[in-house]
Order: C-alpha cells, then sequence, then structure tokens
C-alpha cells in the first residue's frame, strides 16, 4: 500500500494539548488513509483523540506523521502543515 | 517490536531503593548510567582474570563467594582483580549480604563514576527480586489501538476500526460492574512465560472518548470499582461489520488464534450490527475461556452427547429391524 511519512516539530507553546489534538484527529478523519503520528519509537492512531493525547508531545518534540492508503500524500501535506502552523495558537 | 530502553541507575535507587534495600556507598558520579538489561552477571570468572564473553553491561552482582575470594587475594592481587572488571563501562556494583566494600573497591568506583550499591538481602534473593521489580523496564511491548476490559476476571481486547464502537462496548461493560483497564491506548508487555500484561498510558489512562460526548473521566464517574490499572490480556475480540465478515465461527470447535508480541492468544470475531448486544457477548467469550481454563469444552461435550444418542439410536434400530446378519435362524 502506497505510504509517505514526514517528521515535525511540534511549535505551539503549550504542546499538543485537547484543542490542537482534536484539530489534528479531526482533520486526520476526512482522509480515507489510516494516519499514524509516531513519537519516540511508539505509534499511536492519528484518528484517535485519546491516542493523540497520550503522546503528550511538548513545544520542541518531532513527530512523525504517516499516512498509508490513496490519499496519503494530501494527508501528511495537511496534517503536518497544521502541526508546523502551531495549529494557530500563540 | 519494541524492547523497554531500560532504566538508569539513578532512578532504580529513587523508585526501588527501599525495595530492594539498596544503599549507596561509592560513584555517585555514574548515577545517570543506564541498565540496558534485565538480567545479571556474577563476575567470579572475570575477577579470576578471564574476560572473555565477560557480560559487563549487566548489573554486577558480588556475593559472598566473589566477596570471599577476594579477601583472601593480598592487596596487591585484589587490585588487579578489581582493576579488570572496573576497565569496563559496568553500569553499577552491588554487594549483597550487606557486605563491606574493600577500598580498593571504593576508590575504583568513585574513580570510575561507576556507582557501588550494597543490599541486605542473600544473593539469591536480591537477583528474584530485582527481575521481578524491573522486569518491565526491559520486556518487549507494544502500543495496540483497542479497549482492554477486565470482564468475570478475563482480560478481554476488543480491536476493530475506529468509530465500530470500542469505547461504547467498554463503557456498557463498565456500567455492568466490569473494570476498564485501558481504552484507545493500550500498552501491552510481554512478561516472563509468554504473559502479556496491558496497561494504559498516563496521562489518557482511565479516561475515554464518547463519540458525541467527548472525553470522559471513568473512574470518577463510575468509582473506583470500575477501573483497575493492568490486566492479563486473554482473549481479543475482533469487532468488525457485519458485511465485512465471511467466516466467523458458528459452532465454536476451532479455536482462532492471534499473535501479539510473538504469543499466541484466543481471538474471537464478532460481527455486528445497529442493535446488536455486544455486550452480553463479551460477558459470554469471558465465562467461555473461564469454563476452557476449568477443562469444560461445552461445544465438546454437546458433540459426544450427540454422537452418543445417534449410536444408541442406531443399535436400536438394528435389534428392531433384521437384517441377513441378525435374522433368526431358519426353520425357527
Amino acid at each position: 500500500m502506497e505510504a509517505v511519512e514526514r517528521t515535525v516539530t511540534i511549535r505551539n507553546k503549550l504542546g499538543l494539548h485537547v484543542r490542537p489534538a482534536s484539530l489534528f484527529v479531526e482533520r486526520a478523519s476526512k482522509f480515507k488513509s489510516d494516519v499514524y503520528i509516531i513519537k519516540d519509537g511508539e505509534r499511536v492512531n492519528g484518528k484517535s483523540i485519546m491516542g493523540v493525547l497520550s503522546l503528550a508531545a511538548e513545544q520542541g518534540s518531532d513527530l512523525t506523521i504517516r499516512a498509508e492508503g490513496e490519499d496519503c500524500e494530501e494527508a501528511v501535506k495537511a496534517l503536518s502543515e497544521l502541526v508546523e502552523e502551531g495549529f494557530y495558537e500563540e | 517490536m519494541n524492547y523497554g530502553e531500560g532504566i538508569t541507575v539513578a532512578r532504580l535507587l529513587e523508585e526501588y531503593g527501599e525495595k530492594l534495600a539498596l544503599e549507596l556507598r561509592a560513584g555517585a558520579g555514574g548515577l545517570e548510567r543506564m541498565l540496558h538489561n534485565g538480567e545479571v552477571h556474577r563476575p567470579g570468572l572475570a575477577l579470576a582474570g578471564f574476560v572473555d564473553l565477560y557480560t559487563f553491561d549487566r548489573v554486577q552482582v558480588l556475593g559472598n563467594t566473589e566477596m570471599f575470594y577476594l579477601g583472601r587475594l593480598s592487596k596487591k592481587e585484589r587490585r588487579i582483580a578489581l582493576e579488570t572488571i572496573y576497565q569496563f563501562d559496568l553500569p553499577c556494583v552491588v554487594l549483597t549480604n550487606n557486605a563491606d566494600p574493600f577500598p580498593e573497591m571504593i576508590e575504583l568506583s568513585d574513580s570510575n563514576d561507576i556507582p557501588l550499591m550494597v543490599t541486605r538481602f542473600a544473593t539469591t534473593k536480591f537477583v528474584h527480586l530485582f527481575s521481578y521489580y524491573l522486569e518491565d523496564y526491559f520486556s518487549p511491548w507494544t502500543v495496540v489501538h483497542g479497549s482492554l476490559v477486565d470482564v468475570y476476571g478475563v482480560g478481554l481486547l476488543f480491536v476493530g476500526k475506529s468509530g465500530i464502537g470500542k469505547s461504547e462496548v467498554a463503557l456498557d461493560l463498565i456500567e455492568r460492574g466490569h473494570r476498564l483497564v485501558a481504552d484507545d491506548v493500550v500498552r501491552i508487555v510481554r512478561r516472563a512465560r509468554g504473559i502479556l500484561v496491558g496497561m494504559g498510558k498516563e496521562p489518557v489512562r482511565h479516561y475515554m472518548e464518547i463519540r458525541g460526548v467527548g472525553i470522559v473521566d471513568v473512574q470518577r464517574m463510575f468509582g473506583i470499582q470500575a477501573v483497575r490499572d493492568q490486566k492479563r490480556v486473554e482473549v481479543e475480540v475482533k469487532l468488525v461489520e457485519w458485511n465485512e465478515v465471511d467466516d466467523y465461527e458458528r459452532i465454536g470447535l476451532r479455536e482462532h488464534r492471534t499473535t501479539i508480541l510473538d504469543v499466541e492468544i484466543q481471538s474471537v470475531t464478532v460481527p455486528i450490527y445497529p442493535g446488536k448486544n455486544i455486550t452480553v457477548i463479551a460477558e459470554v467469550i469471558a465465562l467461555n475461556y473461564l469454563l476452557k481454563v476449568h477443562g469444560i469444552h461445552p461445544v465438546e461435550e454437546f458433540n459426544e452427547k450427540l454422537i452418543r444418542l445417534m449410536q444408541e439410536r442406531k443399535a436400536l434400530k438394528e435389534r428392531l429391524s433384521p437384517g441377513p446378519a441378525v435374522g433368526l435362524p431358519e426353520g425357527v
């Protein structure tokens, strides 16, 4: 299956807290591809809010976003932009 | 497969110092050294000078034998023996039976920044406790997207696609008095003898996402009896959409298996559709598992009963309808 991944850095000050995590999951769920986030060798489902929250990814931490499926390219692009933009937070 | 990355000596002392009765005597500069291996090594041969295949990367445990050996050496010989092991990058050294460290040990520990600790436990006891407490730091682990619930004491791991209703089934089970271990993010560790143990992950442990409602604090809402911290994973329950399954079990004579971290467990595929009560099915799966654990195989017993009944019928039929072989003798 087609798969793409990209490593991004959490930029917003408060890290991946509830609001950004839900933004991420919401956006990930729009894609057909399976979406995963990998942090320190641990992989969680990017469409699961509890999964994303369990990473407790603080500002400055590196995440690998991986998508598998027909629209994986678009998924990784959109999701990494979201992270790189700091979830539009301060 | 991920392996636990280990533990620093500082953390070992902080968290298990009391349980293992460990006291630091020297080499405090090396507290950040990592233990990557859950096994210990008794460096008797290395002290005697044989360092081929020396497993220096493990905790070095010196018991009565090693200390007695060192005590019998002259000061000069003892220094050479100790330097033989201290030339390696040892994570730490532990003396058992409350042994008094030799001055050379203190000196070498400090100069090489290798923590030297003493415990009052005997060697065998210490090794046993060390493996017991620290196993999880070195064991293989994985994270599974699913829900782990203790149902009648059986660890059921619900898996299936996002949105198929794993959390809702878990919630329903909690409501009926069963206990949540973890929802959505289940960390599974393989312990010795092929036992899988599942647990939640901080900070989301015992929280759940219920679609349409949001994040729910299960412990606050249902009380302490509704949660538990860890549970052996015994049966995988795979939730699939009704039309997706072609091969679900109708009888239960065959047992399906799945493999997690190289350990085989039973796997049950349950097709779901709206209005179907998965909760009761989950309870039945757990009870069925318990029966099997207790040596009771209902389907096999049923089948034996069925075969017995048919054989009785066959025998009766043969008695009543005389065939050529069982007919009455001619002329009667």
